[in-house]
Formats: C-alpha cells, structure tokens, sequence
C-alpha cells in the first residue's frame, strides 16, 4: 500500500454519520480549536498539550499535518454544520496499520455521543477504504470516559504503559487499545 | 537533543561511541543479512545499499529527539548500534532501539551491556525516568536481554507489524529509572 496515493484519496474524503460528518481541516477551523485548548480539562486528556497554543503554533500544527504523507486529518462537526473537535489516522502504510486520535474539542458537546460516532466513521474508513489490518491508540488510564467509548467501538485494552505521561507536574499512566480487521468485521 | 561527536559512554564489555561515515558500509553488510534483518523493521525493505544507508543516516542526524551511538568491543571491533529515539523532554521518556549487527557476538551479553551503558546515560545525563521498546512477540532471545537490563512487560500489540507479509505480534516493554537500579 503506498501511504501517498491513500492520502489523495483520502483528503479529499467526507464522512458522514447520523449525527456528525467529517469533513478536512479548513484554516478557518483554527480559531475555534484554539480558544477550546485554554481549557484545562480539556488539554489533560489529551496529553500532549501542556499549555494553551498561540495561533502560530496552532498554524505550524496544521501545516505539519498537511504536509505530512501519513497523516489524515478530518475536522468534525454536526450534521447541523455546529464545529466539534478533530480525528486524525496516522498511517504507517508498510505495516498496514494506524493510531488514531479524536477529541471533541467543545466541552459542550461532552457525553453526547459524537465522539463515538466519530470515531465509528474513521474505523468504518480505516478497515474498509484503507484496508489496514489495525487501528491502535493510546489514552490516559485515568479517562474512563474515553476509555468507555473506545469500547463501544470495540477497541480492546492491551497493555498499561506506567509513568508515561505527566501533566501540570503529575505522572500518570497510559492505556493501548487496539482493533483488529477481523473483529471491526464482525461487529 | 545534541551529544558531542567525542562523546564515549564506557560499559563493561563495550564502549559506545558516535557514528563515522566509514562505518556505513558495515552497517550494509549486516543489514543485508537475513538473520540480522528478521528482527528488525526492515525486515520488509529492499536490499540496502551505502546510498540508502547513508541517507538514513542523514536524517536521523537531524532530528533532533535522537541520540545514536555505534557499539565496539573494548577491543575495538565494531559490532552493533544502539540509541534512543522519541526523546520527549516533557514527558521524560523515549524509546530504545539496538541490534548487534555482528552475529559472531550474539548472546555473549554485550547487548545487555550496551543497553544498561546506555540506560545510565539516559536515566543519569539526560535525566529521563522512562525508557521504552517494542520487540516481536517470538523474540526469545531479545526479550530475556531486556529482562537482564530492568525492562517489564506492559503489552502485547496483537498485528503491530508485518513480518514477510504476516501480521506478527509485538510486545511492549520499559524500564523506569527508579527501578532500573542505576539511578
């Protein structure tokens, strides 16, 4: 599989659910992401934000994603249009797998379910569009709601990671899940 | 993360030192060797040549969240390499990667000794307090070494990579630096 050609696909790929579509980044989606990322909860559970970004620094991650072959990036929103959050497949082509990321950015929109349609979305692309053999991520131990989601999706706990994570000066675990082909297939 | 090209680490059996232009085409024999080559991700690249080597080479210099170091004997023979990648500065951890490239040097514990040089390095010069590594899940041998430096199993990732086209397990180890006993 030549992680090139799936990303012409894919950029130009619309995904749409019940509820949620996901549609590629546009730059004007970045004001929105970043005034969401002051919020404090909000980058814990991400854990690879420590602090709030700059618009510049929220401009060089979007043109580092563009630019970068492997990386698949779908803003998500409401069928309503109403702006939710990110996902992003990172494909490693060669080993016909991917992590994939999600956040709703809008704490809002918390426990509505979008995520997990979102996510549905992404899975349903990964396995049948891309034809990958797995889906992995990681999350931190301590975010059972994530972690509840990712199970409704029918991602499996494989494996605690201790000390990996720290934030505001805590250290905390982190959680690997993963899917496989075979078990998306007989959801 | 930037080491000084002079920069020796001293081991027991081994003494790690930074990498020269003519080692290249020793690292193009191992790779080309399909016993070296099993164990590791290029297991699924094409036949390595200087060119492609020195390419690698090329841009692991620069990224910045990587330290690699070439393993020799005390004698002086070169016969592996060893580093850390995914240097995270905030979160204090990163990845390790080694292969003894030589296979007249296998099992004799020179790559314990590499790794627990390295390990020292890490957890005392760079001040990390995680260091991790994904291995085959079959990799006997391999494992029972990591077992030796301080690393705990945390996982197995079921189909991580392909191996000759199969999907092959790969286990999840680390070591914290306050139970590594080095620090």
């Amino acid at each position: 599989m030549d992680g090139n050609i799936a990303l012409t696909v894919i950029s130009e790929s619309i995904l749409t659910g019940g509820s949620v579509r996901l549609r590629p980044v546009q730059e004007s989606d970045l004001p929105h992401f970043q005034r969401w990322l002051a919020d404090e909860e909000l980058r814990r559970w991400m854990g690879s934000v420590e602090d709030q970004p700059t618009m510049e620094e929220e401009s060089d991650w979007y043109l580092g994603r563009r630019e970068d072959p492997d990386s698949v990036l779908w803003t998500i929103e409401t069928s309503d249009g109403v702006l939710l959050g990110t996902t992003e497949l990172r494909l490693s082509p060669a080993n016909r797998r991917a992590e994939v990321g999600i956040s709703i950015l809008d704490g809002a929109h918390w426990g509505l379910g979008y995520g997990t349609e979102a996510m549905r979305l992404v899975l349903e692309y990964a396995f049948d569009e891309l034809e990958l053999n797995r889906v992995e991520l990681t999350t931190d131990a301590a975010n059972d709601r994530a972690i509840r989601s990712y199970e409704k999706c029918g991602f499996t706990r494989e494996g605690m990671m201790r000390r990996h994570r720290i934030f505001n000066g805590i250290v905390g675990d982190t959680l690997i899940m993963s899917i496989l082909r075979e078990e998306w297939a007989s959801k | 993360m930037t080491v000084a090209p002079d920069v020796r680490l001293e081991g027991e059996l081994v003494r790690l030192r930074s990498r020269r232009e003519e080692d290249l085409a020793l690292f193009v024999s191992w790779y080309n060797d399909p016993d070296v080559r099993h164990w590791l991700h290029m297991s699924e690249a094409g036949e390595q040549t200087v060119e492609t080597e020195r390419q690698r080479w090329e841009l692991t210099r620069q990224d910045p969240a990587r330290v690699t170091f070439v393993i020799e004997t005390k004698d002086g023979v070169t016969i592996g390499n060893v580093g850390l990648i995914a240097i995270d500065e905030v979160h204090r951890r990163a990845e390790l990667g080694v292969s003894i490239g030589d296979k007249a040097y296998w099992s004799q514990g020179y790559g314990a000794d590499a790794i627990r040089t390295l390990l020292r390095f890490a957890f005392e010069t760079l001040d990390l307090r995680r260091i991790e590594l994904i291995t085959d899940a079959d990799n006997a041998r391999g494992i029972r070494c990591y077992e030796k430096c301080g690393f705990v199993r945390e996982g197995v990732l079921r189909a991580h990579r392909l191996r000759y086209g199969n999907p092959l397990d790969m286990l999840i180890m680390a070591v914290l630096s306050e139970e590594s006993g080095l620090k």
